[in-house]
């Protein structure tokens, strides 16, 4: 190692900016080799200039482990539901009739309610060709939107690279990255419920040189360099925005003065994203999730709770949104990796499956069920028929939320879910 | 790039958890050869090793509002705690870096969550498993597991019976475990579930028993082969297949060498695996020529991160202020030990290093240094410190950038080892 190391570019660039500009403002670009002041002038953009009103909101929740459609939207009136899974099946009574023969899981009010304002589109049958098993290798396969090929990339981090960089475009709750916001040119951004906080102080400033570019770094130490860069890029707008009250649902009832309700950490996610799109922060894409869906033992009252879970989450979250002026501008999807088996298997619980329900939720959504339901008696080996392609969904999102042909993203695939209001 | 300080770091951060101090410098003046053999030699008798932990076998959970119940959960969570202790302090202390390292991959390999098992003692005698068999048989592995009571609980192997067989265990023994994806078809996955029936397993001591009633006593047909199989009969069929083979020298290529690149073809660690002797495997991956090059670089997980702070900063996790706070940093950097997020285990690369993840990480780096005896930095002059913290951490290079980071804060020793374990250099095995 040298002690006095030639001056680097990226270095001489850095002493030409103040500290504070740099924590405000410090960018972050894939392949510029431009110097640090203009990547400075594109965060500057993303961090001051709020998300117009009116702009398409993407809001992608997704349920780990594989829902159980068919106890989700329960062909209720189908007497052959009730003699393939003994012990799973809810009481008629107790559920929340559709409409063609269908009934929401009891748990799920919130997303009754919804519906019955025409706000949900649920697509039935939804899955690709032939279905993959394994948890993996199927949700791999629905994040990176690519059925037949393995990609590295995922089906919004593509759309991000058509997008100009910036880490605030998608960002996604949790400490680890899910792959769909994984592009080749800039990934999303991940935030922890805790919110973040720059180092500051000396060691901040030095935090700062650290994150800096190297011409000497390998792909994976670019990447280490980045997320402390996007770090002071995030936080520096972010931050404020957390100490503020999470936006009031008018709607709700309410406990000493806030909203009663669930506080599952999906509640918790949908809280924050609710703060920071009220903020205006210039965010098109954000990413929640729910674990443990994988209900191969003692179904019925697990995955009431968890569906219970979704649905006041994301109908409180609705709510919210009345208040900051944005709930037209917002679009909710709901997608699990594979249905279940259709037969119980004696564990009270069930196997791996294929097909399941999608939901999208929204102003901007035509309510409706759409896709054929699968039949309950011809079953593809004891599972059901997949009538609807993700694809067809995904293209209508990007279509109709972010505004770009969906072609160039999902290799020229044509199909459509017509489940938006047309513009 | 100097390639014996890369080939030595990789020895040290990839078979191991890094360097005590005074190692790399040593293992500089010995040489690459002589360094590998070390690696590869065990002593036979470890003397870091850490006595076992105090776990017991609770029985059920009493009843909820019953007298007994909150002493049962206090012993719970404290027979959790110290189990996790244990192992941090066996990964610090452990002269037998390569069986360790081995034993975190399998944890991995076999990925088991205390989230549903709950209790400590089938956990902790799953990792009596994995240290038995961490270089040994694969064939004799895989048995061993399928009676392991902590799997068994996991993946819903008391469920499987006669009436109705539960795919779980049938799958990812196939899928994550022995073969790897679609080297098998649904059909395989069916009848092994029938071929894995009758076994039932107590929930508080892990114990698998076998049930008659519950055994589906027809003949199966699992990868070609039709008989009534015995789940030993069916798991030596599965580990016999050339599949088993190349999938385990991928899945330790994956979290040895690289996660990015593919395994090569007809790579050596395949054919040095024909009797699936572990040792040979990694013999042969540690005597051969992929260490030194440059394009294989890995992300360190954040635990391997925090053992090589350790080790290098001689602190035992058991002797850190306070467990809480421990536990506290690995959940945020979202790793904890025993509690793998599901079946497939911990992610790779650029999963863990989000910007949520780079401010914990200086959070954590704080908290560490802080409780570290750093005097032998504080003998060294402020201008060789970085020069030196490159040895002391078994790092190749750094980088001008981080060089000039480092100068910056070089009077203080605790703010120049913080940077320096958070710079790219190091949170990468480059």
């Amino acid at each position: 190692m040298n002690e006095k190391p030639v001056f680097s570019h990226e270095q001489l660039g850095m002493k030409t900016v103040t500290r504070r500009q740099f924590l405000k403002y410090s960018g972050v670009s894939a392949a510029a080799a431009t110097s640090i002041l203009s990547v400075d002038e594109i965060a500057s953009a993303a961090v001051t200039r709020p998300l117009p009103l009116g702009t398409p909101i993407l809001v992608v929740v997704t349920l780990y482990g594989g829902n159980d459609g068919l106890n989700t939207v329960i062909p209720y009136q189908d007497p052959a539901y009730y003699t393939a899974r003994p012990g799973l099946t809810y009481k008629p009574e107790t559920l929340l009739p559709l409409s063609d023969g269908m009934a929401l899981n009891a748990s799920m009010t919130g997303f009754k309610s919804l519906w019955d304002s025409q706000k949900v589109a649920i697509i039935r049958g939804v899955g690709y060709p032939k279905p993959d098993r394994s948890h993996f290798s199927s949700m791999a396969i629905w994040q990176t939107g690519s059925p037949q090929n393995h990609l590295n990339t995922g089906w919004l981090g593509r759309w991000l690279d058509s997008q100009p960089i910036d880490p605030m475009t998608a960002i996604s709750l949790g400490s680890v990255l899910p792959p769909l916001l994984a592009g080749t040119k800039q990934s999303g951004s991940a935030l922890p419920l805790g919110g973040l906080s720059i180092p500051n102080g000396q060691i901040g400033k030095a935090c700062v040189r650290l994150s800096a570019k190297s011409q000497n770094d390998n792909p994976l130490m670019a990447a280490a360099a980045t997320s402390m860069r996007n770090l002071f890029n995030l936080s520096g707008s972010i931050t404020p925005v957390l100490a503020q009250p999470a936006p009031f649902a008018d709607d709700l009832p309410t406990v000493a003065g806030g909203n009663a309700g669930g506080d599952s950490n999906l509640s918790q996610q949908l809280n924050l994203v609710a703060k920071l799109i009220a903020a205006g922060s210039p965010t098109k894409i954000w990413s929640v999730s729910l674990g443990g869906f994988d209900t191969h033992a003692n179904e019925a009252n697990a995955q009431a709770t968890l569906l219970g879970t979704v649905s006041s989450s994301i109908a409180k979250f609705l709510s919210q949104m009345n208040a900051s002026g944005r709930s037209k501008d917002i679009t909710v999807m709901v997608y699990s990796e594979f249905g279940r088996r259709v037969k119980g298997n004696g564990s009270d619980g069930t196997d791996h499956g294929t097909a399941g329900s999608m939901f999208l939720i929204g102003d901007r959504v035509q309510g409706g069920m759409y896709g054929d339901q699968p039949s309950l008696t011809k079953l593809i080996d004891g599972d059901l028929a997949v009538t609807t392609d993700f694809r067809d969904v995904y293209s209508s999102v990007i279509d109709s939320v972010l505004l770009t042909p969906a072609e160039k993203i999902l290799n020229n695939w044509s199909g459509r879910v017509k489940a938006f209001k047309p513009v | 790039m100097d390639l014996k300080r890369l080939e030595t770091a990789r020895l040290f951060h990839r078979f191991g958890f890094g360097p005590r101090p005074g190692e790399f410098t040593q293992a500089l003046s010995d040489g690459i050869a002589k360094t590998k053999s070390k690696v590869l030699s065990q002593p036979l008798i470890d003397a870091g090793e850490v006595p076992a932990p105090p776990i017991t076998d609770l029985g059920p959970r009493p009843a909820p509002n019953s007298a007994g119940v909150v002493a049962f959960s206090q012993s719970l969570r404290f027979e959790n705690q110290q189990l996790v202790l244990w192992w941090l302090d066996q990964m610090v202390k452990s002269e037998r870096q390569m069986q360790e390292k081995m034993v975190w991959f399998w944890h991995g390999h076999w990925a088991t969550s205390i989230g549903k098992v709950n209790y400590a003692l089938p956990m902790y005698n799953q990792n009596k498993t994995f240290r038995k068999y961490a270089l040994g048989n694969f064939s004799d592995f895989a048995q061993a597991m399928f009676s392991d009571g902590a799997l068994q609980i996991w993946l819903d192997g008391g469920d499987n019976n006669v009436k109705a067989p539960n795919e779980n265990l049938s799958r990812e023994m196939m899928e994550l475990f022995v073969l790897g994806v679609n080297r098998y078809t649904e059909t395989d996955v069916k009848e092994l579930a029938r071929a894995f029936t009758g076994y039932q397993v107590t929930r508080s001591a892990g114990v698998v028993t076998y049930n008659e009633k519950r055994r589906d006593t027809k003949a199966v047909t699992v990868l070609g082969k039709t008989g009534v199989l015995s789940p030993e009969q069916a798991i030596a069929h599965l580990v016999s297949q050339a599949d088993c083979g190349k999938f385990i020298a991928e899945r330790i290529w994956f979290r040895f060498i690289s996660s990015a690149a593919a395994l090569p073809e007809n790579h050596s660690m395949v054919s040095a695996f024909n009797k699936r002797e572990m040792s040979q495997l990694i013999s042969t991956l540690v005597n051969g020529a992929d260490l030194a090059n440059p394009n294989y670089s890995i992300v360190k997980q954040p635990l391997e991160w925090f053992v090589g702070v350790c080790r290098a900063l001689s602190l035992t996790p058991s002797k850190l202020d306070s467990y809480p706070k421990l536990y506290g940093y690995l959940s945020k950097m979202s790793q904890i030990p025993f509690e793998p997020p599901n079946v497939g285990g911990w992610p790779t690369d650029e999963s863990w290093l989000s910007s949520a993840s780079a401010q914990f990480r200086v959070a954590f780096a704080t908290w560490l240094v802080g409780q570290a005896d750093l005097s032998s930095i504080s003998a060294i002059a402020p201008l060789q410190r970085p020069t030196y913290l490159l040895d002391l951490l078994g790092v190749v290079e750094w980088t001008p950038r981080t060089s000039f980071a480092l100068r910056d804060v070089r009077d203080s020793e605790v703010k120049l080892l913080i940077l320096a374990i958070c710079s790219p250099e190091y949170v990468v095995s480059v």
